[in-house]
């Protein structure tokens, strides 16, 4: 896991930025997305109707569809690998069999996965911030997790890029920060760090983030 | 059995001189169950395409959304579900008549009429929760049900149907694995020959999904057909498609009941994918069908 502590400075910036955008207005397949990439997901999303059963947002999943926010699968797909399959052979056994859609292109397939993945960030990161999620983990879980699951060593270290980072912010702003330390969403160019923080926003598990904040906290 | 129970006369739409309607499930974005705004908001929809009639969705009438009530089967499994269905359970056999009584005059106050109540009964009912609900659609004032059920559910509603004289629907999908859904001739005719008062309500788009011919089906139990779902989807288990892009005979069909004047109703369903709002769609629809009869 990577955490770039994002100087005071920056974080103005990309706040300016965000204050000046105007304000994008939601049609019937939700809001317009940050990229042409990912516009072009949502666009294969709407038109292939998959918002009717799984969620503008990926929320509200109905008619017994499956939860793309939380399924495991989703989590594990990389640019359409696990989730094109399915969506090019239809789940046929279904109570209600879900379509298929057997023309759809690689790019096709690559643009609508990367659209779900965005979904489920953004989607995650609002649960994963929730008042809820602010109770007490457990240090000695997030050390685990630190050093196994999460691969958070592979990048980091608390006596290197992390030290003293705990007593910089507080701990909401260091949970916003573990979980999405750049930009919200995959853009052209992002660098490997940002691509592997969100993916592993996909992934945490039940506990995993504030067993990780406990971590950080204690070792200030 | 099937007259109008005693409604004022509602405005009708007609094209080509049969009755078109929308099954409420059409209307993707109105406001969620047990909103206030939700009957007024569908009413309006209605006007908007131009629709005097309906099949309406238990989720668009009671507080809870449908999945509180036991019909998909991947739902049962998730935590907490069944502290919900009991409590939708309480709900319908405590709900005063009056409720479904006030719907039912805010659609006649707009000159709007419900023909169906559309309720996915399924093994999760209790057999007092089945006859509360024949009696809430007595007081919404439709003439019956369309349900989304098994043929295991059916046998259970025999005796419910035959009780009230009140018929249920049988609407279908396209499973074709298994063998208590209604997706094929034989299921229909399986339950048809249950009781006089199982009808059909033919989704023609799932019908053509699951390989089969409505325009043969219609032909052959048009008497025992009340109402079709116009949707048009590809075969093998194809997408839902804009209206006159997939592989269902929407003309055909709809010729064939104006040809032979068969007492069916026709419901348009939207399902297909659009950026568009749900209503400008479904009058979408409705123009596509128009132009149909009038080629």
């Amino acid at each position: 896991m990577i955490i770039r502590w994002i100087t005071f400075v920056s974080l103005l910036v990309t706040v300016a930025a965000v204050a000046q955008t105007p304000a994008a207005k939601p049609d019937a397949g939700g809001y317009p997305a940050p990229t042409a990439k990912l516009e072009r997901g949502r666009t294969v999303y709407v038109i292939s109707s998959c918002h009717f059963c799984h969620g503008v947002d990926l929320t509200g999943a109905a008619m017994g569809a499956a939860d793309l926010m939380h399924l495991p699968l989703v989590g594990r797909d990389e640019d359409g690998n696990l989730i094109g399959p399915i969506v090019r052979a239809g789940l046929p056994n279904l109570q209600t069999a879900m379509p298929q859609y057997p023309d759809y292109t690689a790019e096709q397939i690559s643009d609508l996965a990367a659209y779900v993945h965005y979904l489920r960030q953004e989607g995650r990161y609002r649960e994963l911030t929730a008042p809820g999620e602010a109770s007490a983990g457990d240090a000695k879980a997030g050390a685990v997790y630190f050093s196994g699951a999460g691969k958070c060593g592979s990048c980091h270290s608390l006596s290197g890029d992390l030290a003293g980072g705990a007593t910089k912010y507080k701990a909401e702003i260091l949970r916003q920060r573990l979980l999405r330390p750049g930009p919200d969403f995959v853009s052209e160019g992002a660098s490997p760090g940002i691509v592997a923080h969100l993916k592993l926003l996909e992934r945490y598990g039940d506990g995993d983030v504030r067993n990780l904040l406990a971590y950080l906290q204690a070792a200030k | 059995m099937m007259g109008a129970r005693g409604q004022a006369a509602p405005a009708v739409s007609l094209i080509g001189g049969m009755p078109f309607g929308v099954e409420t499930f059409s209307f993707h974005d109105l406001p969620p169950a047990g909103d206030a705004g939700l009957i007024p908001t569908l009413i309006d929809d209605m006007k908007f395409a131009g629709l005097a009639e309906c099949e309406i969705m238990s989720g668009h009438v009671e507080p809870m959304g449908s999945y509180a009530t036991g019909w998909w089967v991947a739902t049962r499994r998730a935590p907490g579900y069944a502290k919900m269905r009991e409590e939708a359970r309480r709900w319908r056999l405590t709900v005063p008549m009056d409720y479904y009584r006030n719907i039912r005059k805010q659609f006649e106050d707009a000159g709007l009429r419900m023909y169906y109540y559309n309720v996915n009964f399924n093994e999760t009912f209790t057999d007092e929760e089945r006859d509360r609900t024949f009696e809430a659609a007595r007081a919404l004032g439709v003439d019956g049900f369309s349900s989304s059920t098994v043929l295991s559910e059916a046998r259970r509603l025999v005796p419910f149907v035959e009780r009230h004289k009140m018929y249920v629907a049988m609407h279908n999908h396209n499973n074709l694995v298994d063998p208590d859904q209604f997706a094929t001739p034989a299921s229909f005719e399986t339950a048809l020959a249950m009781s006089e008062y199982f009808k059909a309500t033919l989704d023609i788009g799932h019908f053509v999904a699951g390989n089969n011919d409505p325009v043969d089906f219609i032909d052959k139990h048009h008497d025992r057909i009340v109402n079709i779902h116009i949707r048009d989807r590809k075969r093998n288990n194809g997408r839902n498609m804009p209206f006159g892009q997939g592989d269902t005979p929407i003309k055909e069909v709809l010729r064939l009941i104006q040809s032979k004047r068969y007492p069916i109703r026709c419901y348009i369903e939207y399902e297909y994918g659009s950026f568009q709002s749900s209503r400008d769609e479904v009058k979408r629809c409705v123009e596509y069908c128009k132009e149909a009869l009038a080629s």
